[in-house]
C-alpha cells in the first residue's frame, strides 16, 4: 500500500521546465530521503505535494486514490504536514498556546482550559526532547527547540505524511540527535517521511529509501542501504563514478606551506562584546587557513564579523600586516584589506537585484573610476577575469544574481571579496546551501587562495571540512577560545573531542 | 529560485508582455493616451499644446528624479513639497541682493534640509518616512513665517525668464528639466555614487558588509533630492510669477512618487527607473490635460488616476509573485 | 556603541548649524523694489456697510437670546479664524478685528488660529469659553459640527457673532447673528458685469472654486443663473476647478486657452485664480483686453489688474467684518434689537473707479 504517490507529474515554468515526468512513492512508515542539487526540482516536487503548485500534467494519489488539491489547506486536511528551516509559528505566544492553537482544550464553561493546556503540551513536548517552560514565549526558545515545537505540532495534527526540508540545518548536533529520536517514533507509527537534506551522514543515518533528481528529472528510486556513498553523489551530480571517488569527500588537498617565521598577516588580541565575545585572541600567518570550530552560539559568526568591523566591540584590537586597525568599521576594514563573506549570504551577501557585473565590482567601485565616473572597460576586465577564474555559471555579466544557483551566488560573492585584493579572507559556511560540484569548486578555491598567501579564516559547520580544509583549528565555546588544533591533532575526532570537552552543562535556554 | 535558462532564452507570449509590463507599460500608456488625444482631443497635436504639457510636467519631473532616487535607497522623502515652499519662500527675501544670491540661498536651504533628512536616515537610523514626516510638517509652516504668510509677486525679470522664457524656441524650464533628466540619468549610470546607491537600495546590510560607505551614499541621496526639489520650487515661483508659501508645491509629494511608481521603480528598492518616472509625470500630465480639455469634473480626474496608480501597483506585484 | 553614536554626532551638528544659519540669514534678507506705489504702507481702508435692512427681518435682542449687559471696552472677547493667513483675504480680517478692538480701547482680546483643522477650531473656542471671555466672533471653518461649542456658550450666555461663513444653526438662540456677504449675489453682479464687458455675446469660461464648498456652489448657481437671464447669448462652454488657487488657474487656463480658442471671457470664483489667468494669458501671447476677466474678492492685486487693463472687472467680498462685528456687539449690549442675518454691502471695482480706489482694496 502506499501513502502518497506522485505519478508521471511534469510542471513548467516560463523559460524552464521544473519538473519533467516524475514519480515518487512513499510508504507508510517510511523515512524516504528526496535529494539532488540546487535546481534539481526538490522544491518544487514538494510544493506539489503540498497542494502550492498544481502539475501540468501526471496524477497525485492518496492513499491509492486520485487526488487534486486546490489549495495548501486541503493537502493539510488530508494530513501532509510540512516542517521547513524557517518556523511557522506565532514567536510572542507561548510555547503551549502555538501547539494547541486553534484546538485548545475547554473546560466545562467552554473557556480554554489552560492548566491542562500546560500539562499536556509538557508532556507531548518531552518526547520532543523539549523540557523549557511552556509558558514561555516561543520566540525566546532556540531555533532548534522552535523547530520541535513546530514539529509536534504538525504531528499532532493527524499527520500521515511529515515533509521535512533541511531540517537540521539550523540545529545542533544534540538537537539533531533528539530530532532523529522523533523521526524513529515516528516511523513506528506508520508515518511517512520525507526527508530533505544535504547531509550525506544524516540521510544514511535516519533515511531508509532514496529518490534522487537532477534537473528536474527522475534519477533513481530506492532502498538507500543499497547505494554506496559515492554512487549517490555521483547520481546526484552526474559524473563518472571514477571522478568522484578521485576527489573525495571534500576538495581540499592537504596542509599549506607556511613559513612559521613568517610576521602574522591577522593579529586579533582580546576581541570583547558585552556578553557574546570574550578575550578572543589569535594569529593568522599567510598562506595559512584556521579554522574556527564550535558549537552553534560559540562565537564564531560573531568573531569574524567584529574583525570585519560589522559587530560592536567593547575592547579589542585587530592588526592587519602590523597595522592597527583605528576606530574598526566596515569601511576602514577593507580598505585595511580584510575580506568577510557573511553567513547569511542572500541577507548580509549578494544584492540580489543587480547583475553579476554590478555585485563583483560593488566593492572596488573608486579603483574602476576616475572622478567618480566609472569605467566600463575596467570593470569588465575585472569581472571577466574573476568569473573565469571562478567559474561562474551565468548567461553573461548582465544577468541578476538573484536568478543564479546558489553556488553561483556564492561565488560571486567571493569573487566582490578577491576583487578587492584582500590580505585577510573570512570565511562564515562558504559552502551551506550550495550544490555538491560547487561545494568542490570553493573547497578548491580556498586552497589555491592560501597557497597565494592569502591569510585565511574558516567557519564551517561541517567537521569534515573545517578539518580537512584548516590547518589549524582555534575551538570555541560562549564567546571564548577553549582549545587548538594543531597538526597531527586536526582531526574530525580531535575538534569533536575539543567540542565535547567543552561542551557547556545541559542549559541551552 | 529559477535555473540559469531564464535568462538565456527568449521568453515567448502573454508571458514576456505580463514580465515586461512593469519596465514598458507606462510607455505604452502614454502612447494610448497620446492615441486618443490625436483623435478626439481638437488642437490636440499642436506645438503649442506640447509646449503647455511640457511646461506644466516640468517641475513634477525634477521633484520626481529626486524622489526616484531615493526610493531606489528603498526610501522615501515626504518633505519635497515644504522644500519647495521653502525655496519660494526665500526667493523674494533675497531678490534684494541680485538672482544668483537669491536662487543660491534657496538652493541652500535644499541642501541644510536634505542634510537633516539624511542625517536622521543614515546616522540616526530612523525609518525614511518618519525622518521626512518632520520637515514635510514644519518646513511649510517655516515658509509661511519666513514669507509672513504673504502671497508675494516677482517681478525680476531674470527670475521671469526661468519660468516664461526661450532658448533656442524651447522654453527655459523644459530645458533645465530636461538637463537634469540627464543629469541625473548620467550620474546613476556612469558614476560610483550611483551603483553604490542601487547597491545601498538592493542590500543595505550587504552593502555595508562590503565596505560602502553608506551613511555617506544616503545622506547624498537625500540633499539631492532637496535641491532637486528647492530647484522645482525657485522655477514654480518664476512660472507663477508669484511666491506663495501655503500652496506651492502642496501634494507634489504624491505626485512625484505616484510618478516614480507608475514609471515602474519599485518601492523595495535597488533599481531606478530615469526615463520611466519621466514617463510617469507625462501619463498623470495627459491625464489631467484630457480631462481639462474634454470639461470632465476634477473627480473624473482623480478615479482616473487611482485606476493607473492601481494597475501599476498591480502589475508591479505580478512581477514580484514570480 | 559609543564608537557609533560618535559617528553621527558630527553631521548633527553641522547641520543643526547650518539651520541655524539659515535662520538668521533671514535677518538679513532684501527684498526686490517694489516698483508700484500704492502697494506700500497701510491705505484707508473700506469698512463694510449693511447692504439692507431690510423691514420684517428677523431680529434679535438681549432678552430673547439670555445674557447680561457687559461694557465692551473691559470685556474678554475672543475671536477664532479659521484658516492660515496665508492669503489676503484672511490678513484683512484678521487684521481688521485686531484694528477695531485696539480703535474702541478693547485691551482683553483673545485671537486663535485654526490652521485648517476644524478639531482646532473646536477646541480653540471652548478653550476661550473655559477662560471667561463674553463675547465670541468666530469665522467658521466648517458649518456643521458645532454642538458642543453652543452647549458650552449657551449654559454660559455667550453670544456668538458668526462671520464671512454661515453655521447651521438657529439665529437668536445657538448663536446670536451671521455676518457675511451673499455669494450668489457676488456671483450674479459678476455675471452682469460680465455680460457687461463682453456685449451680451461670446463663450465663457468658469474656474471654479474648490469642489464641494459653498462657496464655490453659491458664486457658480448665482453667476450662471445670471448670465442666462440677462445675457442668453453668452454661453459657459469650459467649467474647471481652480482650487482658489493661482497656479491652478493658471495651469487650467493654458490648457483652456489652447484646446477652446474661441473663448472671450473668464470668469475666476476668486481673484487668485484670475490672476494664474492673467499670467496664462501673457504666457499665450494674448494682449490685456483679448479676453474678458471678471472675478471676485477684491484684493490689490486683482483690481491692479483692472488698472493694467487685464481684468475687466472685480466684485468684492469684503473682510473687514471688525467694525461692523463690534458695532453689532454694542448695539446688542446696549440693549437694541440686531438683525439676524446681516448681509455686507461688497463694492464692484471696474475700470471707471480702480484706478481711485485701488488704495482701498486690500
Amino acid at each position: 500500500m502506499t501513502l502518497l504517490e506522485v505519478a508521471g507529474v511534469s510542471k513548467s515554468f516560463p523559460g524552464v521546465r521544473a519538473l519533467d515526468d516524475v514519480s515518487f512513492t512513499l510508504r507508510p512508515g517510511e523515512v524516504h530521503a528526496l535529494v539532488g542539487e540546487n535546481g534539481a526540482g526538490k522544491s518544487t516536487l514538494i510544493k506539489v505535494l503540498t497542494g502550492v503548485y498544481r502539475p501540468d500534467s501526471g496524477e497525485l494519489r492518496h492513499h491509492g486514490r486520485p487526488v487534486s488539491f486546490a489549495a495548501p489547506m486541503d493537502a493539510q486536511r488530508a494530513g501532509i504536514s510540512t516542517i521547513y528551516q524557517e518556523v511557522n509559528l506565532i514567536p510572542l505566544m507561548s510555547v503551549a498556546q502555538n501547539l494547541f492553537l486553534g484546538r485548545e482544550p475547554r473546560n466545562r464553561l467552554g473557556l480554554i482550559d489552560r492548566g491542562r493546556m500546560e500539562r499536556e503540551a509538557r508532556g507531548i513536548l518531552a518526547d520532543y526532547g523539549v523540557t523549557t517552560d511552556v509558558r514561555r514565549q516561543l520566540g525566546t526558545l532556540p531555533l532548534g527547540a522552535q523547530q520541535m515545537v513546530a514539529l509536534a505540532r504538525a504531528v499532532m495534527i493527524d499527520a500521515q505524511v511529515v515533509i521535512m526540508d533541511e531540517p537540521t540545518s539550523s540545529l545542533e548536533p544534540r538537537e539533531v540527535q533528539t530530532l532523529f529520536g522523533v523521526i524513529r517514533r515516528l516511523h513506528a507509527r506508520g508515518i511517512g517521511i520525507v526527508y530533505v537534506s544535504h547531509r550525506m551522514d544524516e540521510l544514511y543515518e535516519i533515511c531508509d529509501s532514496v529518490t534522487i533528481l537532477r534537473d528536474g528529472r527522475l534519477v533513481h528510486t530506492g532502498r538507500l542501504a543499497d547505494l554506496e556513498r559515492i554512487e549517490l553523489v555521483s547520481m546526484m551530480l552526474g559524473r563518472e563514478m571514477s571522478q568522484t571517488r578521485r576527489q573525495g569527500f571534500t576538495a581540499f588537498a592537504g596542509d599549506h606551506t607556511t613559513d612559521d617565521a613568517a610576521p602574522p598577516v591577522l593579529r586579533v588580541t582580546g576581541l570583547t562584546s558585552r556578553t557574546r565575545l570574550h578575550d578572543i585572541s589569535f594569529d593568522v600567518r599567510p598562506g595559512e587557513v584556521v579554522g574556527l570550530g564550535g558549537l552553534l552560539g560559540a562565537g564564531r559568526s560573531e568573531t569574524i564579523k567584529a574583525i570585519g568591523g560589522a559587530y560592536p566591540l567593547d575592547a579589542g584590537t585587530v592588526e592587519v600586516d602590523g597595522t592597527h586597525l583605528e576606530r574598526p568599521s566596515t569601511v576602514r576594514a577593507v580598505a585595511a584589506g580584510i575580506a568577510v563573506q557573511p553567513e547569511d549570504r542572500k541577507a548580509e551577501g549578494i544584492v540580489a537585484g543587480l547583475s553579476v557585473r554590478d555585485n563583483i565590482a560593488l566593492a572596488v567601485l573608486p579603483r574602476m573610476s576616475r572622478l567618480g565616473i566609472v569605467s566600463d572597460a575596467k570593470i569588465d576586465a575585472v569581472v571577466a577575469r574573476y568569473m573565469t577564474r571562478l567559474r561562474i555559471k551565468a548567461s553573461g555579466p548582465d544577468q541578476l544574481v538573484g536568478d543564479l544557483s546558489g553556488g553561483n551566488q556564492q561565488k560571486v560573492l567571493l569573487a566582490r571579496l578577491l576583487a578587492t585584493r584582500p590580505k585577510v579572507l573570512l570565511l562564515d559556511e562558504p559552502t551551506r546551501g550550495i550544490d555538491v560540484g560547487a561545494k568542490a569548486e570553493v573547497q578548491s578555491l580556498i586552497d589555491e587562495l592560501a597557497g597565494e598567501g592569502l591569510g585565511v579564516v574558516l567557519v564551517s559547520s561541517d567537521a569534515e571540512e573545517l578539518v580537512e580544509g584548516s590547518d589549524r583549528v582555534v575551538v570555541l565555546r560562549d564567546g571564548a577560545v577553549v582549545g587548538h588544533l594543531t597538526g597531527d591533532r586536526v582531526t574530525t575526532e580531535d575538534l569533536m573531542a575539543g567540542i565535547a570537552a567543552a561542551a557547556p552543562s545541559e542549559d541551552h535556554t | 529560485m529559477t535555473k540559469n535558462a531564464v535568462a538565456e532564452r527568449p521568453a515567448a507570449g502573454l508571458a514576456a508582455v505580463r514580465s515586461r509590463l512593469p519596465g514598458y507599460g507606462v510607455y505604452l500608456a502614454v502612447g494610448l493616451l497620446m492615441l486618443y488625444n490625436i483623435v478626439f482631443t481638437p488642437y490636440f497635436l499642436t506645438l503649442s499644446n506640447l509646449r503647455i504639457q511640457l511646461i506644466q510636467v516640468a517641475p513634477i519631473v525634477i521633484v520626481a528624479l529626486g524622489m526616484a532616487l531615493v526610493i531606489g535607497t528603498e526610501g522615501i522623502d515626504l518633505s519635497v513639497g515644504s522644500v519647495m515652499a521653502l525655496a519660494a519662500a526665500l526667493i523674494p527675501l533675497y531678490l534684494g541682493y541680485g538672482v544668483v544670491a537669491a536662487i543660491g540661498v534657496s538652493l541652500a536651504a535644499g541642501v541644510a534640509v536634505g542634510l537633516i533628512n539624511g542625517v536622521l536616515v543614515a546616522r540616526v537610523g530612523l525609518q525614511p518616512i518618519v525622518a521626512t514626516l518632520a520637515v514635510f510638517v514644519g518646513g511649510r509652516g517655516l515658509a509661511v513665517v519666513v514669507s509672513d504668510g504673504q502671497l508675494k509677486d516677482i517681478r525680476n525679470p531674470d527670475v521671469l525668464h526661468l519660468g516664461s522664457g526661450d532658448l533656442l524656441g524651447i522654453p527655459v524650464l523644459v530645458w533645465i528639466a530636461a538637463v537634469l533628466v540627464a543629469l541625473v540619468a548620467f550620474v546613476l549610470r556612469r558614476t560610483v555614487f550611483g551603483r553604490r546607491l542601487l547597491a545601498v537600495g538592493g542590500n543595505r546590510r550587504a552593502a555595508e558588509l562590503a565596505g560602502l560607505p553608506v551613511g555617506r551614499v544616503l545622506i547624498t541621496v537625500y540633499v539631492i533630492c532637496a535641491v532637486l526639489a528647492s530647484i522645482a520650487g525657485l522655477l514654480s515661483v518664476a512660472r507663477i510669477q508669484s511666491s506663495d508659501a501655503s500652496a506651492v508645491g502642496l501634494l507634489i509629494e504624491l505626485s512625484a512618487i505616484t510618478a516614480v511608481v507608475v514609471g515602474g521603480t519599485p518601492l523595495t528598492g535597488g533599481r531606478v527607473r530615469i526615463l520611466g518616472t519621466v514617463a510617469g509625470a507625462v501619463l498623470m500630465q495627459l491625464v489631467i490635460a484630457t480631462m481639462i480639455k474634454h470639461d470632465l469634473g476634477p473627480s473624473t480626474a482623480e478615479m482616473a488616476q487611482a485606476v493607473i496608480i492601481l494597475v501599476a501597483v498591480w502589475v508591479a506585484r505580478e512581477r514580484k509573485s514570480r | 556603541m559609543s564608537v557609533r553614536s560618535n559617528r553621527w554626532r558630527r553631521p548633527a551638528v553641522a547641520v543643526l548649524g547650518a539651520a541655524m544659519v539659515l535662520g538668521a540669514a533671514g535677518a538679513c534678507a532684501k527684498s526686490e523694489e517694489s516698483p508700484t506705489s500704492g502697494a506700500t504702507g497701510p491705505a484707508p481702508a473700506a469698512s463694510q456697510v449693511v447692504q439692507s435692512a431690510a423691514a420684517g427681518a428677523a431680529t434679535c435682542t438681549i432678552d430673547q437670546y439670555g445674557g447680561t449687559k457687559v461694557d465692551l471696552k473691559t470685556a474678554k472677547v475672543g475671536f477664532s479664524q479659521s484658516e492660515k493667513e496665508a492669503n489676503p483675504f484672511r490678513i484683512a480680517e484678521t487684521r481688521s478685528i485686531e484694528d477695531e478692538a485696539a480703535r474702541l480701547g478693547i485691551t482683553n482680546l483673545t485671537t486663535a488660529n485654526a490652521n485648517s483643522q476644524f478639531n482646532k477650531q473646536i477646541s480653540d473656542v471652548e478653550q476661550m469659553i473655559d477662560s471667561g471671555v463674553q463675547l465670541l466672533v468666530i469665522a467658521p471653518l466648517n458649518s456643521d459640527g458645532w454642538d458642543s461649542v453652543f452647549a458650552k456658550a449657551s449654559a454660559k450666555k455667550v453670544p456668538i457673532i458668526t462671520i464671512d461663513r454661515k453655521i447651521n444653526a438657529t439665529a437668536c438662540k445657538d448663536y446670536l447673528t451671521f455676518i457675511g456677504s451673499d455669494f450668489a449675489e457676488q456671483g450674479k453682479r459678476a455675471a452682469d458685469e460680465m455680460a457687461k464687458a463682453l456685449g451680451n455675446k461670446g463663450e465663457v469660461a468658469i474656474l471654479l472654486g474648490a469642489p464641494g464648498n459653498n462657496v464655490t456652489t453659491l458664486r457658480t448657481s448665482g453667476f450662471k443663473d445670471q448670465i442666462a437671464k440677462v445675457a442668453p447669448d453668452i454661453k459657459v462652454t469650459f467649467e474647471q476647478t481652480g482650487n482658489f488657487s493661482r497656479e491652478e488657474g493658471q495651469k487650467v487656463t493654458e490648457q483652456l486657452l489652447q484646446s477652446n480658442p474661441n473663448i472671450n471671457g473668464i470668469y475666476g470664483e476668486n481673484d487668485e485664480m484670475a490672476l494664474g489667468a492673467v499670467t496664462a494669458l501673457k504666457g499665450a501671447g494674448k494682449k490685456a483686453g483679448d479676453i474678458k476677466i471678471v472675478s471676485i474678492d477684491g484684493t490689490k492685486g486683482a483690481v491692479e489688474g483692472i488698472v493694467n487693463g487685464w481684468i475687466s472687472a472685480v466684485i468684492e467680498s469684503n473682510p473687514r467684518f471688525g467694525p461692523l462685528a463690534f458695532d453689532t456687539a454694542t448695539r446688542f449690549f446696549a440693549g437694541e434689537a440686531v438683525g439676524q442675518d446681516i448681509i455686507i454691502a461688497d463694492r464692484a471695482y471696474d475700470t471707471t473707479n480702480a484706478r481711485a480706489d485701488v488704495g482701498s482694496a486690500y
